[in-house]
């Protein structure tokens, strides 16, 4: 059960070529969308730059979080959906309802006094 | 209903009267003939010996007569798969049709002499056989990587493409188990194909050893079928990763590793969003062509999301979809566990190895982590027990990193990380599968 020699050699060979390549693949991949990060953020702060908004362009970091997405989301939200229309008064308005025979008391079953 | 009932009242009438001429007529034959009496008698017993011939054989066609240890055996282990995944919660969508699949495959039924009834998933025109064609033939796989392409969100993975490594990292398992099968006495496609087991992925496992390992001439070599082997092995240590992964975790690293923090991601533009499927398509498959079934469908399913123009399309492979292939995978590869294909040295020898091989990525992938810190800086470093979710388990093995990070510091959650080098696992390994079949097919 044990593996012929010119068997393992080859599959050594696998093994070495076959795992650079993976490393290689992925490695490409993290290059190219490595570098596609600065050329879209050098697009950005050449916008800024045009805009004239140069203290944000030169900042060192123009990232945005996904903490700082998620807070705004929640500004905008608190701001535009909770408290749109309201007229700041707070009242009680009397419960008042016509008379109905379904809901008389006088047709209930337990009206006879003890 | 009055006719009705009468014209009924008048058939049943008939049919007794018929039957009641028929048998006097008989009676009074009977004493005419007397050697007629012999035949009738002779006849009787002719029934009797078919009855009885017919009872034995509908036996003989039964479960009961047919049972092996083997199948109970293989029963018991679908009734442990369904209480895993009813009691443990172990990823129920898998375990339930593979654990029913299990029991359905190991009903016996009979087969002597090579006979076919068409009723077994290895009988040529069964149904099962018909749907077990779609693991055979490694349609299954590629749809499935379909649904995973609809639902995964790659944002973690481009805004932070460094923890990409971790993933290539985790693929050491598949090929240090390759060489392990080597030794153990597997020839190089079936060793392949089990060394694929530590991609942590089913259906890459499954499409690998469609190819590699199914039983017929792979580039002159004669491999036996191990798909079922390989499959379950391949299901059952992705569902128990909660259970094999920690302890690893936990040995590889140390209390102040464990708590490190790493920077939130940042939010990804739509454009990199939908670059990074087209990229990523072009990129992985001129390198490794074999893979396209699976890479091609996994990023043509993230274009479908990333699109925003094809909500239907991308809601389909992420639900139904990947709903139908799961339910159909499932119940066959649970299936082709037929006892007496099933239950062999080779079956328990690709268990071994499954295990070490998932054991061997989670560490490389944590090391690798390790490794990198030691060339990173200040907020920059990397949390190692992210590199735990190299090996594709998605999103499990993300979990296993998210609630082990908690347990050392509460407030520090590494689900997002994880998801990044858990993500690029699946490309890993399906590129890792891609260049062992250019090798060996």
């Amino acid at each position: 059960m044990i593996a012929t020699p010119e068997n393992f050699s080859e599959g050594l060979v696998i093994t070495l070529v076959g795992y650079s390549i993976v490393f290689s693949a992925l490695v490409t991949l993290f290059f190219v969308f490595n570098s596609l990060s600065k050329v879209l953020n050098t697009k950005i702060r050449n916008r800024l730059r045009k805009e004239g908004k140069h203290e944000i362009a030169d900042l060192p970091n123009i990232d945005v979080t996904g903490e700082e997405t998620a807070a705004v989301a929640m500004a905008l939200y608190l701001m535009t959906d909770v408290h749109d229309e309201e007229s700041g008064v707070i009242t009680i308005k009397r419960d008042s309802k016509t008379y109905s025979p379904w809901s008389s008391k006088i047709y209930g079953l337990r009206r006879f006094s003890r | 209903m009055k006719r009705f009932k009468l014209v009924l009242g008048i058939i049943a009438f008939l049919t007794i009267l018929t039957t009641g001429l028929s048998y006097a007529g008989g009676f009074d034959k009977a004493n005419k003939d007397q050697q007629q009496t012999e035949v009738v008698n002779d006849d009787l017993e002719s029934v009797r010996e078919g009855a009885k011939q017919g009872v034995q054989k509908f036996f003989s066609y039964t479960g009961f007569a047919n049972a092996s240890w083997g199948n109970m055996i293989m029963m018991i282990v679908g009734l442990v798969f369904i209480y895993l995944a009813i009691k443990y919660d172990y990823e129920p969508l898998l375990l339930i049709p593979i654990g029913t699949g299990i029991i359905i495959g190991n009903v016996p039924f009979f087969q002597d002499g090579g006979m076919n009834l068409q009723i077994g998933i290895y009988q040529e025109g069964s149904v099962l056989n018909y749907l077990y064609y779609g693991v055979v033939k490694g349609i299954y796989p590629p749809l499935i990587f379909l649904g995973i392409g609809a639902m995964t969100d790659f944002s973690s993975l481009i805004s932070n493409p460094r923890l990409m490594l971790l993933g290539a990292a985790a693929q050491v398992g598949i090929f240090i188990t390759f060489l392990g099968s080597l030794f153990l006495g597997f020839n190089l496609p079936e060793a392949a194909s089990i060394g694929i087991i530590g991609g942590a992925d089913g259906p890459t496992a499954i499409f690998l050893s469609s190819k590699l390992a199914n039983g017929g001439l792979v580039n002159g070599v004669q491999t036996a079928n191990l798909i079922g082997p390989i499959a379950i092995a391949a299901y059952s240590y992705m569902a128990l990763v909660p259970v094999i992964q920690p302890p690893i975790m936990r040995l590889l690293t140390s209390k102040k590793e464990r708590t490190i923090r790493m920077t939130p991601p940042r939010s990804v533009s739509k454009l990199e969003k939908i670059m990074f499927p087209i990229v990523g398509l072009l990129l992985t498959t001129f390198i490794a062509p074999s893979a396209l079934p699976l890479l091609g469908m996994l990023f043509f399913g993230n274009i479908l999301k990333e699109s925003g123009v094809t909500r239907r399309l991308a809601d389909t492979a992420r639900t139904s979809l990947i709903d139908i292939v799961v339910i159909l995978l499932g119940l066959t590869v649970g299936a082709s566990t037929q006892a007496d294909v099933f239950l062999t040295s080779e079956s328990m020898m690709i268990f071994g190895l499954g295990a070490i091989s998932f054991m061997i990525a989670t560490a490389g992938g944590i090391l690798f982590a390790k490794f990198m810190n030691l060339f990173l800086k200040g907020d920059k470093k990397i949390n190692p027990l992210v590199g735990a979710a190299g090996v594709s388990a998605v999103p499990d093995s993300a979990r296993v990193v998210q609630q082990e990070g908690l347990k050392y510091d509460p407030t520090n959650h590494l689900l997002m990380h994880a998801m990044a080098p858990n993500v690029s696992g699946v490309i890993g390994s399906a590129v890792a599968a891609g260049i062992l079949i250019s090798f060996l097919f």
